[in-house]
């Protein structure tokens, strides 16, 4: 089976990044947690594509994208 | 696992619309009592209006129509299975409200004599008033942290704390750090919503758009395990929203005249009138799909559509419309039902309560969607929370503090935890999930008979003999756990309220092909749930609709 690469919902840009945190201390479900670097990642598939992570980001650096079954 | 032992006044139950009012209102009336709200996920964005919302649907405006027009209105909505004090309390206090959020900055919207742009969403009257808000929540939870309230974020409510028939606060998951929180409280207020994972949405994505997923039933699952009476669970409600997304759209869009067709291109509103459920039988009669047609509109009423449906309550409809090549000047929007769920403020299930937030149990108060006053939307969750809030703070001043027993926080902790393991879980979380929830669209939503809903009872009591073999990795799988036993609860009540009405009701919401009609004589009266003394048994009573405005 071909790797699926396209499964993050929340598509972080690590050049705009500033590892703030606001978008996993913001997160309604718990999904972005930081990886070692500080850079949210989807830790939990629990995602709602509320945009709440892509919202307050200040810096730009968050693109979310709808699940397949939906979009 | 640290154990964080706190003390309260009034603790409430999720910081969502209700919770944060009712936390506000509790401040205003007396700063000094100690406030504590357990948020499941981040209280800034927490609850259903994490991303705004685009109408506050109940107002009765001074000059406008009226409280006990609305009293009217509602009941119709629902066949009459309504208290009438709580829904006039309500519409009497929700102009006060509105003016209210409109003094700490939510914009709502006015034409250009200054007048509160009104909606027709009821059979009667215009009670909806238009509102471009995306930071609601933000106004709200930041005016309650100045105010003092203190709140614990990432917190998943475990039960309710008794002190032999009296509530006394209750436990909670930190589902980030495992910390174990004993909150022990005078008054304790459920505000974490209704059961939005119920059955699977169509899109096959777990977890629907409409309504916070993180709503699972939490609050009425601990009330009905202590003690408390829950009514309306036969009322499984859906709504016809945009195919898949499922996001809402059908009154911004009518209001500014849009036409609704069927998929034999019929134009089915009347002049931009049309009922959800006249919309629903499209469906289930075979003339599906239900199209929102809007090509024929003037471009600054199609720019005024977009700027309210990409801007407030959900953004991401607009890449939503994009990648599916849908430009409203060009084609039209296809709707779809939403998967049936269970809610106290779209629907009728809920907590029962009386017009002072009052659940049958001592010092237990409930708002917003965990509360049944049937179809209180936005402005019942509000309105509820402050009503809460002042029964609960006028109840805290009388009362000493409770404390919680070691063997209680022992018993407890037990047992949420126990699932924790290093050892590999026999069933995978999310299927256990997915089969739990396929199950209640198979046997516990419409169209109902006898042997589907015992069937779904059969399975749920099956499904909680399973989840105890489940394990947890971490916190946040071990929260899961309980939100999904949570769900299991909500399914089997559901599917017990509805054997026992034995009639059809609600347009197709309570369609039974053994009873087909409905019985006014026989069942315009509320079914009534209550856990037995025996384990597992529940009671079922039946009690009579309070009329005393109309």
């Amino acid at each position: 089976m071909s790797k699926i690469v396209d499964k993050e919902l929340v598509k972080v840009n690590k050049e705009l990044c500033a590892r703030c945190g606001i978008c996993i201390d913001r997160c309604p479900l718990d999904c972005l947690h930081p990886d070692k670097d500080g850079v949210p990642y989807m830790k939990y598939k629990d995602c709602w594509y509320c945009g709440v992570c892509e919202y307050e980001c200040p810096f730009n650096a968050i693109t979310i994208q709808l699940p397949y079954l939906v979009r | 696992m640290t154990i964080n032992e706190m003390k309260a006044d009034i603790l409430i139950i999720g910081g969502g619309s209700a919770g944060c009012m009712a936390a506000i209102r509790a401040k205003e009336i007396n700063p000094s009592l100690k406030v504590v709200v357990f948020e499941k996920g981040d209280f800034k964005r927490g609850g259903t209006i994490a991303m705004g919302m685009d109408a506050l649907n109940i107002v009765s405006i001074p000059g406008g129509d009226s409280p006990e027009a609305y009293v009217e209105t509602v009941g119709s909505t629902v066949d009459g299975i309504l208290d009438q004090k709580p829904s006039l309390v309500m519409a009497q206090r929700s102009y006060e409200l509105m003016r209210k959020l409109e003094s700490w900055g939510a914009r709502f919207r006015k034409d250009a004599n200054g007048n509160y742009e009104m909606l027709k969403i009821h059979p009667k009257g215009k009670f909806c008033a238009g509102m471009d808000e995306p930071d609601l929540k933000v106004i709200l939870a930041k005016k309650a942290e100045s105010l003092g309230v203190e709140v614990v974020n990432r917190t998943i409510a475990t039960s309710l704390l008794k002190s032999e028939h009296v509530v006394t606060g209750a436990t909670g998951l930190n589902l980030r750090t495992g910390e174990f929180v004993v909150c022990s409280a005078k008054s304790t207020i459920i505000t974490n919503g209704g059961c939005s994972r119920f059955m699977m949405p169509h899109s096959g994505h777990p977890f629907g758009t409409y309504d916070y997923p993180g709503n699972t039933g939490d609050g009425w699952a601990m009330a009905y395990r202590a003690g408390a009476k829950l009514t309306g669970f036969e009322f499984t409600s859906n709504a016809p929203l945009i195919k898949d997304i499922a996001c809402p759209l059908l009154y911004i869009t009518l209001t500014r005249g849009a036409h609704i067709i069927n998929g034999l291109g019929q134009r089915i509103d009347n002049e931009g009138d049309i009922g959800v459920h006249a919309m629903l039988r499209e469906f289930n009669e075979g003339r599906g799909p239900v199209l929102i047609k809007m090509d024929h509109l003037p471009e600054e009423k199609i720019k005024e559509i977009e700027e309210i449906l990409f801007t407030t309550e959900r953004p991401i409809q607009k890449r939503f419309f994009e990648q599916r090549g849908i430009d409203f000047r060009k084609q039209p929007i296809e709707l779809f039902p939403t998967e049936y769920f269970l809610c106290g403020g779209h629907g009728s299930a809920g907590l029962v309560v009386d017009e002072h937030a009052a659940t049958s149990v001592e010092g237990l108060y409930a708002a917003g969607d965990a509360a049944s006053v049937p179809r209180q939307h936005l402005t019942g969750a509000f309105v509820f929370g402050e009503v809460a809030a002042e029964k609960a703070a006028a109840r805290a001043v009388s009362l000493d503090w409770p404390c919680a027993t070691q063997a209680q926080i022992a018993a407890e902790r037990n047992r949420v935890f126990s699932p924790l393991s290093e050892e590999p879980s026999p069933l995978d979380l999310a299927e256990f999930e997915q089969k739990v929830r396929q199950t209640a669209g198979d046997y516990a939503v419409p169209p109902k008979n006898e042997w589907k809903l015992k069937n779904a009872i059969k399975w749920m009591t099956h499904f909680k003999e399973e989840l105890k073999a489940l394990k947890a990795a971490d916190f946040h799988e071990l929260a899961k756990i309980l939100e999904i036993e949570s769900i299991i609860y909500c399914i089997e009540l559901s599917a017990i309220a509805s054997n026992a009405r034995k009639e059809s009701r609600w347009g197709s919401y309570h369609y039974r092909s053994d009873y087909p009609e409905k019985n006014d004589a026989e069942w315009k009266k509320h079914i009534i749930l209550q856990a037995g003394n025996i384990p597992g048994e529940t009671l079922v009573s039946f009690q009579d609709i309070e009329r005393s405005v109309l």
